[in-house]
């Protein structure tokens, strides 16, 4: 079976409206990362978070009389899924856990009627959260950095560049579409913890991995037709490992997809943040790093040109 | 074929031996099922009858982490602030208080040092550290020094504390791990109950000494929890009831012989060191375990009472099965007839065991009020076995740890061994001189939280409150004793900096969940890759088998920990395998057009792949290891399956595939790839 025999699409010659779909996306990121945010988790933030189970349904807005009651003003209540799994969340931490312990006891007191058991708890200090965010920051600049000396070595620098480019561009429009999705669809509890983290790093590998498997071709095919512009060999290329590009996306987000319906919660985040990733990382090794390398290559070829007509006048 | 005779070899040994380290997996998944089939007594039987089996199950097992098992998570610092004040010589100071709870108020995510934001507000103040923690011919530098060096050192005082509680906790797998020199991180699977967690790590450590019962007595009581199983041994059974009879009529105490069991001796002495000078007094350990060898004679209390020695007759003759029934308490607590001592030697599959026993309420009838059993926080080897000691110490302490001024661990010049000094404070060492004076040549156990790290015999009166401690097998042994010491002068505040328990519920959820996503999941990728490449899907689908199987192998061998991420990871793994195969397929797919033949295209095929594969996989193997180093837990479980991922889908792909087409394409037969 086949689903693409060779296709001869001009990819590298409609750039322009790449780089304006890529810019208008990374600019819609942008602001929605500036006006709403990206929803940090518990482990960034510190504080304390609790997931209950009630044995029968329970109404948001009792729960959240029941805490203001308790002196949790303001906590942050969200429903997993069903009207008997919370998940209750405040900035306090507290000494020991004393925290929990006033929540479990404010659900007591003011639904005592209710039956529930605590799934989980969670505290974490702020020193731990402010710790987490500086490695998680860490881990990002380091592995691109890793990336950009290894390609640089395996490549030329201009591909190296091209390939990191691509991942940031990856990366910020995958943080955006969290950013929206958490907006507008809550339940999906989307947020940076370090799973999300984990999912980032994954997303920034696989789609490195794209990339040098179009600019493998691209090194086979500069030294097969050296005779031909750069851009007809990228085309080339780009072409040639299409089918493979499609089949291993296409693959890899099946499987992602799975995870995401029937993963659990735990697994949802990570199942979200690496789809985005699958999409965009895809795209951007196809359209978006490929084109920024032929642009360096032109530019070069310009000035070079320049320099030898130059000389040529004197 | 030489080629592949040699892959063919490669592949086979790698996959017995990931076979090999996931049998006790499956073992202890067989177990755990028999198990739940039993009730009561059975179950019990059950345990006892295969505890060797089920022990070595669950070491070798692979481990699930906290997100799929339940269990309680804790992130430990120092309490810098509560040691600065318990340090400090003059506690009810009122300016010192004032600085202290200003202290207390920055936030905790500032990163400038305690200690050096304590100097400031000192100095703001016209104060310095000398007004509060030394002497007034004491430099301010070498105050300062000593400071860093306690809160620094408090670290691993705190290490072995919580380390002690936990191991009496007696939760199975926990782990206990120092950070970064300054954290603690404890990981109790199985255990829900957060509140008990926090006491245990959190409370106060207690450092007592106490003496132990002279040799007599600790017998007698053995003797005496000996019949009480004897007793009940009778009930149970018609054979051993004779034999149970006959033993009490006769009252004998225990021999034996035992062909087969190590002889222990912890010979340990009291002397007085002569060479000192008489300021220093001297206790002395002496740990000559000379008969730590083969011996035909096993345990006995010979010499220390007439019963024994005519135990010691009778018992000669009984054999290893008779004597267990026999004697069943002293099966397991073995004693020393040569070391004067009533010492236990336990091994430590029976420790358990022993433990049960001891909180039976029969058994705790006939243990008089005054005494106590103790467990040795050391093990020594004895052959392949880790053997503990159990004492039979006074209950009542003779004197806590809190007079204990300092300890320190050096190598003594003249004898050049190992020997730990310590000092008491004034009040405690007249209590310790009228201790040590009134029992010379007894021995007195140093006891944290209940277990015994060492029991020295006394050789001398000590007047000085300088003790010295000697007989320390190496500097470790007597570094660890300093650290208990000192734990017991100066408790390690802890703070709580991070906590997280998950209720085995939602570990069993998301544990179905992650597994039948994950396996839907590569169910579907595996049909998809039959349909679209016939034969090279199916071998592409063997190879991912032959993943899972590899990290699944390499992790149980390495005895990493899976977690929630780590299925992730794996999942991540097998679409990186898929894509190898989707890479190598679409390569022979090209040469196959452009008109070469079958089994070339092949080669050209691998040959082609071959540099982007391994430049792919080389830069996730870049990421996977910089998520590794700053990742915590979760995360560093996801990078680490990610790894052994990528390597084993390197083997897979560029050995086993390859040969299996090889084989294939043999003789002109032609491999299907689509």
């Amino acid at each position: 079976m086949r689903l693409f025999k060779h296709t001869d699409i001009d990819f590298l010659g409609k750039r322009k409206i790449f780089y304006i779909v890529s810019i208008s996306a990374i600019i819609i990121g942008f602001l929605t990362l500036y006006f709403k945010g990206i929803p940090l988790g518990i482990d960034f933030l510190g504080g304390t978070e609790m997931q209950v189970k009630f044995s029968a349904p329970v109404e948001v807005s009792d729960l959240r009389s029941a805490m203001d009651k308790a002196g949790f003003m303001g906590m942050e209540i969200k429903s997993m899924g069903s009207a008997t799994d919370y998940l209750l969340r405040t900035p306090l931490q507290g000494e020991g856990q004393t925290v929990g312990d006033k929540i479990q006891a404010g659900i007591k007191e003011s639904m005592p009627n209710t039956n529930f058991q605590v799934v989980s708890i969670a505290k974490v200090g702020p020193k731990i959260g402010k710790e987490l965010r500086t490695n998680a920051i860490y881990a990002v600049v380091f592995s691109l950095l890793g990336i950009l000396i290894y390609l640089s070595l395996r490549f030329q620098f201009v591909y190296a560049v091209g390939a990191v480019i691509g991942l940031f561009h990856d990366v910020l429009i995958t943080l955006s579409a969290v950013a929206i999705f958490d907006a507008v669809f809550p339940m999906l509890q989307l947020e940076f913890n370090q799973q999300m983290l984990a999912a980032f790093l994954t997303l920034i590998g696989f789609s490195v991995n794209d990339t040098v498997i179009v600019f493998d071709r691209i090194r086979e095919n500069i030294k097969l037709y050296k005779n031909e512009d750069i851009e007809q060999v990228m085309n080339k290329s780009v072409n040639a490992t299409l089918s493979r590009t499609i089949i291993t996306s296409g693959t890899v987000f099946l499987t992602v997809l799975v995870l995401f319906f029937f993963g659990g919660e735990v697994l949802r985040a990570f199942a979200f943040t690496f789809a985005v990733g699958v999409i965009t990382g895809t795209y951007s090794s196809v359209f978006i790093s490929s084109s920024l390398v032929v642009e360096w290559k032109h530019r070069i070829e310009k000035t070079t040109k320049v320099k030898s007509k130059t000389k040529f006048n004197a | 074929m030489k080629k592949n005779l040699f892959r063919i070899i490669l592949t086979i040994l790698f996959i017995g031996a990931a076979l090999i380290y996931l049998y006790p997996t499956y073992q202890d998944y067989q177990i755990n099922k028999e198990l739940a089939g039993l009730r009561g007594q059975d179950s019990l039987d059950y345990v006892t009858k295969n505890a060797d089996k089920i022990k070595s199950a669950r070491d070798g097992r692979l481990k699930l982490g906290l997100d799929l098992k339940g269990g309680v998570y804790v992130v430990l610092d120092v309490d810098v602030v509560k040691l600065l004040e318990d340090l400090s010589k003059k506690k009810d100071d009122v300016t010192l208080n004032q600085i202290l709870k200003e202290l207390r108020e920055i936030p905790e995510t500032s990163d400038e040092p305690i200690l050096d934001v304590f100097k400031l507000k000192l100095k703001d103040r016209g104060l310095n550290l000398k007004a509060f923690y030394g002497d007034i011919r004491d430099d301010e530098k070498a105050i300062e020094k000593k400071l860093s060096d306690e809160i620094d050192n408090a670290i691993d005082r705190a290490v072995e504390i919580v380390r002690n509680r936990v191991d009496q906790y007696g939760v199975a797998e926990p782990q206990i791990q120092k950070i970064g020199g300054k954290r603690i991180i404890v990981e109790l699977p199985g255990v829900s109950n957060p509140d008990e967690v926090r006491k245990l790590l959190q409370g106060t450590a207690l450092l007592q000494f106490q003496l132990l019962k002279d040799p007599e007595t600790a017998v007698k009581v053995m003797k005496a929890i000996n019949n009480v199983l004897v007793g009940n041994t009778v009930t149970d059974t018609a054979t051993t009831k004779k034999t149970g009879t006959d033993t009490l009529k006769k009252n004998e105490t225990l021999t034996a012989k035992d062909t087969s069991k190590k002889e222990i001796a912890g010979n340990k002495e009291i002397k007085k060191d002569t060479t000192k000078t008489g300021k220093k007094e001297t206790v002395r350990k002496d740990t000559s375990k000379t008969n730590k060898k083969d011996s035909v004679k096993k345990t006995d209390t010979a010499g220390l009472t007439n019963d024994s020695a005519n135990m010691q007759d009778s018992a000669a003759n009984l054999s290893e099965e008779e004597f267990k029934v026999k004697f069943p308490f002293f099966y397991l607590v073995r004693l020393n007839e040569q070391s004067g001592t009533a010492d236990g030697y336990v091994s430590e599959k029976d420790k358990e065991k022993v433990d049960l026993i001891l909180k039976r309420e029969d058994v705790k009838a006939v243990i008089p009020s005054d005494v106590m059993f103790a467990w040795s926080q050391r093990t020594f080897d004895a052959g392949a076995e880790k053997i503990y000691s159990l004492y039979c110490l006074k209950k009542e302490p003779e004197l806590t740890g809190k007079v204990i001024e300092d300890a320190r661990s050096n190598i003594d010049p003249q004898s050049n061994t190992p020997i730990v000094t310590m000092s008491m404070s004034s009040e405690g060492a007249a209590d310790w001189a009228r201790i040590t004076g009134a029992n010379i040549n007894k021995r007195c156990a140093i006891v944290l939280d209940g277990v015994v790290y060492s029991a020295p015999v006394i050789r001398s009166k000590i007047s000085g409150g300088n003790s010295q401690i000697e007989g320390m097998a190496n500097v470790q042994e007597a570094k660890l004793l300093e650290i208990v010491l000192k734990a017991g002068a100066l408790p390690a505040p802890l703070k709580i900096a991070e906590e997280r328990s998950i209720g085995p519920s939602l570990g069993e959820d998301s544990i179905k969940k992650g597994l039948t996503s994950s396996f839907v999941a590569l169910i579907l990728v595996a049909l998809f890759m039959i349909v679209y490449y016939r034969t090279g899907g199916g071998v592409a689908d063997l190879a991912l088998v032959i993943n899972v199987l590899f990290v699944m192998g390499i992790m149980a061998s390495f005895k990493a920990t899976l977690t929630l991420p780590g299925i992730a990871g794996l999942v991540l793994t097998l679409g990186m395998a898929v894509d190898t195969n989707v890479l190598i397929f679409e390569r022979i797919r090209e040469e196959l057009d452009s008109g070469k033949p079958h089994k070339t295209s092949f080669d050209i095929g691998y040959k082609k792949a071959f540099s982007a594969i391994i430049d792919s996989h080389i830069t996730s193997v870049i990421t996977a290891v910089i998520l590794y180093q700053f990742g915590t837990g979760p995360i560093q479980g996801f990078a680490l399956t990610l790894l052994f991922g990528i390597g084993a889908n390197l083997f897979t792909a560029i050995v086993i595939t390859h040969f299996i087409f090889d084989i294939l394409n043999e003789k002109g037969h032609q491999a299907a790839i689509g």
